[in-house]
């Protein structure tokens, strides 16, 4: 008798325990694995990502937006963009979707000790950027001042609002949230301005600091110039790159950048890693 | 055991042992005017007359499509079921030698790190038996990629055409000995050198240069040079060459059906499509199609040899003889080794 074949590609179930709509376009999911084997040993890093499926419609990948310090379920954020995640939206508290993961590689906080973290986020790419602040919020001793930068189009693209409000009331975080000129409401009382520009307002000391940032391509130009005026070094800023995945294990050959397949080398890498590569994304 | 003599008269009889068991014999069969390789139950099945079969035999390995996992959706719950590989013994028989080799790249792939075992399962149980080229076409350029039409690399038994229109059968690997051993009956002695064999055919050779071009392409400022453009301008997107290509491994992996009763499939897919980078968003890192042409010479060029360690290009000339504008890879070799 062959040995049964490991699948490869065999999702798990995961049942959807909560639902959060972030945005009207944004939804965030708790999902709990079916088998309680699964439920009681699957861990990750923060930064790697895993694919999800809407059974009948496909698989899409985005990260894991919890933090592996909280056990027992994954939390994922996605926005409604295409037939997938379109399907993966009509899903409700106790419907049943797949997960695969967790791939990629992860941002090494174990290399952070000691060190102050600067959090700058544009719009729907704060769920990688969550992760990695409650890893850290929940080993705070471990790290020196916490710093976020948040910024979205509107008011009303700004996610995890809840968790916003947290980060606010704590006093060992410093929330910057901002918006873009005129996507401000009369109760406001954030920020006015793009994310680059209030970056270099609030001007986070380089010396022993970690930024990290994930953002649209153009928040991510901007704000590695501002980085680079405050005195960040490129090796000091940790970004995640994203491409279209549909294997995640280096197989199907789509999200390659050059030579790299962000889906086994990536997703984490330093902007100095991101400027050598071919450029392809 | 290593030397054998494979009268054609037996071919019949190999055929008949390795079905007999329940394996798959794939051989290169006539349809429609074209050659393809075939699982046949009988010798009369068999051509022997072709340059090389339209599609290459890696579809045996590495379907062009094949369920992963099926599903049932209720109310309440989801039944999943994975599916695995069929594992019965295959053997390719008049393997091109050149297709041979690339078994090695596509493993390469399938097995870095993570272990796709649907590909792996199959390739595991397959023999393949090489036949040494006596004939080619102008679009064949296996020794300039480091081969020769009458290579063993990737064959489990290479064969060689007698004069008198027998098989000259080398083992070349553990598998190949142990095959000829269980059909010992058809493998007779007298295999040796100095049974004559037909004159092998020999590839026009290209001046190129494979570490310079891997070197050249490997270089970021290069990946932005205005040839790319130049030399892929013809390209008109449509897939051929990559669904032909030996070392092609990208797929697609889809669901079929709805929720309530569906498959989730792993299809080959071709990164010379406009959607397969296209981001769900709307972003495309390869909008046009000579970043998606320069994907394609850069994996063949650079990705495998340099990542993976094994062949991206066999030299086989499917691609050169499918696109229907002729865009020959070649060219674009000869011209990069030369400014590279
Ligand atoms: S690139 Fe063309 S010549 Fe080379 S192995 Fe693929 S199909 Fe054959
Ligand atoms: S076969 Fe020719 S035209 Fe078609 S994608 Fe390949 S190079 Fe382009
Ligand atoms: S997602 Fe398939 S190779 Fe990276």
């Amino acid at each position: 008798m062959e040995a049964a074949m490991k699948n490869l590609y065999l999702p798990h179930l995961v049942t959807i325990e909560d639902v959060y709509q972030e945005t009207p376009d944004v939804r965030s999911y708790r999902l709990v694995f079916k088998d309680p084997g699964v439920r009681d040993t699957f861990d990750f890093k923060t930064g790697q990502f895993g694919i999800y499926s809407a059974f009948g419609y496909g698989e899409s990948s985005f990260c894991i937006a919890s933090s592996p310090t909280r056990k027992g379920y994954i939390q994922c954020t996605f926005r409604q963009v295409g037939r997938v995640t379109g399907a993966l939206a009509g899903l409700e508290v106790g419907d049943t979707m797949g997960f695969r993961g967790p791939y990629g590689n992860w941002f090494p906080i174990d290399e952070w000790k000691g060190k102050n973290i600067v959090f700058v986020a544009g719009g729907i790419a704060l769920p990688p950027v969550r992760s990695v602040i409650w890893n850290c919020l929940d080993r705070r001793e471990d790290f020196g001042d916490i710093t976020i930068v948040y910024g979205a189009r509107t008011v009303e693209d700004l996610v995890y609002k809840n968790e916003l409000a947290h980060w606010e009331e704590r006093n060992d975080v410093n929330l910057v949230q901002t918006v873009d000129p005129g996507g401000e409401t009369p109760e406001w009382k954030g920020k006015i301005g793009f994310v680059p520009t209030v970056l270099e307002e609030v001007a986070p000391k380089p010396e022993n600091t970690i930024a990290v940032m994930c953002g649209p391509p153009i928040m991510i130009k901007f704000s590695l110039v501002s980085l680079e005026k405050l005195g960040f070094s490129d090796e000091q800023v940790y970004t995640t790159l994203e491409n279209k995945m549909k294997c995640g294990v280096g197989k199907c050959g789509r999200c390659n950048v050059g030579d790299i397949y962000i889906c086994k080398e990536g997703p984490v890498y330093t902007a100095a890693q991101v400027k050598r590569m071919h450029n392809d994304f | 055991m290593d030397k054998r003599l494979l009268k054609k008269a037996n071919l019949g009889k190999l055929i008949e042992g390795v079905t007999a068991k329940g394996g798959v014999f794939v051989a290169p069969v006539r349809e429609a005017g074209e050659v393809y390789y075939r699982p046949v139950t009988g010798a009369e099945e068999v051509v022997l007359d072709h340059i090389l079969p339209k599609k290459p035999f890696k579809e045996f390995f590495f379907p062009q499509t094949e369920v992963i996992a099926s599903f049932e959706g209720h109310k309440d719950q989801v039944e999943l079921k994975g599916y695995e590989s069929v594992i019965e013994e295959t053997v390719i028989f008049a393997a091109r030698p050149c297709e041979a080799s690339s078994t090695a790249s596509l493993r390469s792939v399938f097995t870095w790190d993570f272990v796709d075992e649907f590909y792996t399962n199959r390739e595991d149980r397959a023999v393949v038996m090489g036949l040494a080229c006596i004939r080619g076409d102008r679009a064949c350029f296996c020794t300039s990629v480091e081969l020769a039409p009458d290579t063993t690399e990737g064959s489990d038994i290479l064969l060689k055409e007698t004069v008198k229109g027998d098989f000259r059968a080398e083992a070349v690997t553990d598998k190949g000995k142990a095959f000829m051993e269980r059909h010992k009956a058809v493998f007779e002695e007298g295999g040796t050198e100095a049974v004559e064999t037909k004159k092998i055919f020999e590839p026009e050779k290209l001046d190129v240069d494979l570490k310079r071009i891997s070197r050249w392409l490997s270089q970021k400022a290069n990946y932005e040079s205005p040839l790319w453009a130049e030399l892929s301008r013809k390209c008109v997107g449509c897939g051929a060459c990559t669904f032909s290509c030996v070392t092609c491994h990208c797929f697609d992996i889809t669901d079929e059906g709805t929720y309530f009763e569906g498959e989730r499939r792993k299809n080959w897919d071709a990164c010379q499509f406009e959607f397969f980078t296209l981001h769900a968003a709307g972003h495309n890192p390869r909008d046009t199609q000579y970043k998606r042409w320069r994907n394609r010479f850069m994996c063949k060029f650079n990705f495998y040899p340099e990542k993976f360690s094994s062949k991206g290009c066999v030299g086989c000339g499917r691609c050169i003889r499918v696109c229907p504008v002729r865009l020959d890879i070649t060219e674009v070799m000869t011209e990069i080794s030369r400014t590279g």
